[in-house]
């Protein structure tokens, strides 16, 4: 009898050991998060641009917000229904009113969302996913854009002055960790209009607030000290930590002059990782 | 002219065995002898773990250690004494408490915390894992599979990469620490191995192995690991893994085991080779440290399961060289009878178990881009 209950144990830890259909993960949480879709646009709904990939993945980047409705109208009514996607960690109502006190109630909790006079910007958070309706009581002209906050990677085609004619690639590289983890690749753009813009590539970076991308005139730094000791010049500040992203160089910033692109924390002075550029041929 | 044979030495009566007395009871005690050859191994494991919680970095903790060790001890300890009514010091049990410690690790241990409980229950499971098959799956008054080869096998492939993880192939940058752990090993090795007379089987599964290891690297063959910048690749793929301190212990005191080793030297050579084409076949398809450190401890599942099997085969081979062997093997069961005979054995059900679905799970591991993914470290591992 105990050499079967044995069978029976070794069997099953057998079994549970394949990770076949996640047997594994439903008896230990893993540390990786079930593969979802990526988020294709800044806009929920935008739809999935021709050449780009949007496979399901289980990397995940720093919530970031992703636009979902704006709505607008004068005094008091109800908006129409909009959807809050499953994964979506919390959404916001943010907007302007122009006079009285604003109040929108969702159909989703029974605190208001909104409950304050409008001086200013107004914002308030909900938390369910699935079909939200509002109901919005005000004395005046007022607009509200809604927005769900996600921590799925966003992957953006192109942009359309990275494609035009005149526009050309004139550097890339792939990221290495240096502080913290990253992957994938960045590539610069002259556009036609003489301005530059960079792209990144099945990107990752060790999710966290306040990162950038910078340029630096080294051609590979390896640790935060080392990005310190030489010049570079900011890019942006990145909402969105994962996926295909695009990124317009700032008026006057030209990477030309610069050897490596780094994923810079600056609370912390970190480095977090970093590209060598390469001229692209 | 013959030879006056010595005089005997005046009779001394027999030594008194050691005993204790609980409530009465007269309770034998059986000590080790200083020439065994598990203290040797003993010691050397644990001049190893000593370097690792020292200057190594080992991401262990005094705590888990204990348990470990300890839990293993009074398995025994208890094991023993019910069949056997008798005191036994647990050599062996220390001996497998000490390499699952030295080895095993929880995910979220930091290097310098050496007072963590972390993973406690794990690491006494782990122990019990280790200890039980000793006991429950024998074959001819011999336990088949490696008890902490098992053990480490069975719960890194159970738990997962998210939770789990062995020691790193590559323990540290060359300096003084590696060296002198290098040290440590070549020489417990050479002191063990040759009391054992395990030396031979260690060279043939190195010679087997390190070639195979060599090619795979020539083609190009990766792996992703936690403390190396990008793919580990070329000759540093080779020497990661064919001079891996893991590796090293692996071949000169997991499969050197002279419980679970076959007796005959024929024997043991094929053994030894197998091991290492096994051992390299499930390699070759992992991209991930985790991937080839499991892949390492599985093959050896395998080739202890098929010992009987090695077994048998070398009393074939002698039999055709010579008719005083051939009598003494077993005239041939056909295979429908054996495999009936072997269905209602519940030992041997499980050992078919073991021995098939740790290479594979191994091999699906190399499939699961997850294991990567927590490799690159682009996912953290839950805080337990």
């Amino acid at each position: 009898m105990l050499g079967w209950l044995a069978v029976l144990a070794v069997t099953f830890t057998a079994v549970v050991g394949t990770n076949v259909a996640g047997v594994r993960d439903h008896f230990f949480e893993p540390a990786t998060p079930a593969a979802t879709p990526p988020a294709l646009g800044r806009v929920a709904g935008d739809a999935p641009a021709s050449g780009v990939a949007a496979a399901r993945t289980s990397l995940r980047s720093y919530p970031w917000w992703q636009e979902v409705k704006t709505l607008q109208g004068v005094g008091t009514m109800t908006v129409p229904a909009f959807t809050i996607a499953e994964g979506a960690v919390q959404w916001r109502v943010k907007g302007t009113c122009q006079s009285g006190p604003i109040v929108v109630h969702s159909s989703s909790q029974a605190r208001p969302v909104v409950d304050s006079l409008c001086s200013g910007e107004v914002t308030g958070y909900g938390s369910r996913s699935g079909s939200i309706s509002l109901q919005v009581t005000a004395d005046g002209p007022w607009k509200l854009t809604v927005a769900q906050q996600l921590d799925t990677p966003l992957v953006e085609p192109l942009l359309p002055a990275m494609t035009a004619a005149g526009s050309k690639a004139i550097a890339s590289g792939s990221f290495y960790n240096i502080d913290k983890s990253a992957t994938g690749r960045v590539t610069v753009y002259e556009q036609a209009n003489g301005r530059y813009s960079l792209r990144l590539d099945d990107f990752f970076v060790s999710p966290n607030a306040d990162l950038q991308l910078r340029f630096s005139t080294l051609e590979a730094p390896r640790s935060s000290r080392d990005y310190l000791s030489a010049k570079s010049e900011f890019i942006v500040v990145m909402d969105v930590t994962a996926g295909s992203l695009n990124f317009t160089i700032p008026a006057g910033g030209d990477p030309t002059l610069y050897k490596s692109v780094v994923v810079w924390r600056g609370p912390a002075k970190s480095a977090y990782a970093a590209a060598s550029l390469r001229p692209v041929r | 002219m013959t030879t006056a044979p010595p005089l005997a030495a005046p009779a001394a009566g027999p030594k008194p065995r050691p005993e204790i007395v609980v409530r009465g009871r007269h309770i034998p005690v059986v000590l080790p002898k200083r020439t065994d050859p598990r203290l040797k191994l003993s010691a050397t494991i644990w001049t190893i773990t000593l370097l690792g919680l020292t200057v190594l970095s080992f991401q262990v903790s005094i705590p888990q250690i204990a348990v470990t060790v300890l839990l293993c001890a009074a398995i025994e300890v208890g094991v023993t004494y019910r069949r056997e009514h008798v005191l036994v010091w647990p050599a062996s049990a220390l001996q497998t408490g000490i390499s699952v410690a030295f080895i095993f690790r929880v995910a979220g241990q930091q290097h310098a915390d050496r007072w963590s409980g972390r993973g406690l229950p794990i690491f006494a499971f782990v122990a019990v894992i280790s200890l039980l098959p000793k006991y429950f799956i024998r074959h001819n008054n011999r336990h088949i599979f490696n008890p902490s080869n098992i053990g480490l096998a069975w719960a890194l492939l159970l738990f997962g990469p998210s939770h789990v993880f062995s020691e790193h192939l590559w323990w540290a940058p060359l300096g003084v620490p590696i060296l002198v752990a290098f040290a440590v090993i070549f020489g417990g090795a050479f002191w063990v191995l040759r009391q054992v007379k395990m030396i031979q089987l260690a060279t043939m599964f190195l010679a087997t192995f390190l070639p195979l290891i060599g090619l795979f690297a020539l083609f190009g063959r990766t792996y992703w690991a936690g403390w190396h910048r990008g793919p580990v690749g070329g000759s540093f793929y080779w020497l990661t893994i064919a001079l891996s301190p893991e590796l090293l212990i692996f071949t000169f005191f997991m499969i050197t085991d002279p419980q679970t080793a076959p007796k005959s030297k024929l024997g043991r050579l094929i053994y030894a080779s197998l091991t290492a084409v096994v051992c390299a076949a499930l390699i070759l398809p992992q991209t991930t440290e985790f991937g080839i450190k499991v892949a390492i401890l599985s093959s050896l599942l395998v080739t202890c399961a098929l010992v009987p099997a090695i077994e048998r085969l070398v009393k074939r081979i002698e039999a055709r060289r010579s008719p005083e062997a051939a009598a003494a093997v077993a005239p041939k069961v056909p295979l429908a009878r054996r495999l009936a005979i072997g269905l209602r054995n519940p030992v041997l059900v499980v050992v078919t178990v073991i021995a098939v679905a740790a290479p594979l799970n191994t091999l699906l591991l190399s499939r699961d881009r997850k294991v990567e993914l927590i490799e690159r470290g682009l996912v953290e591992k839950p805080v337990q």
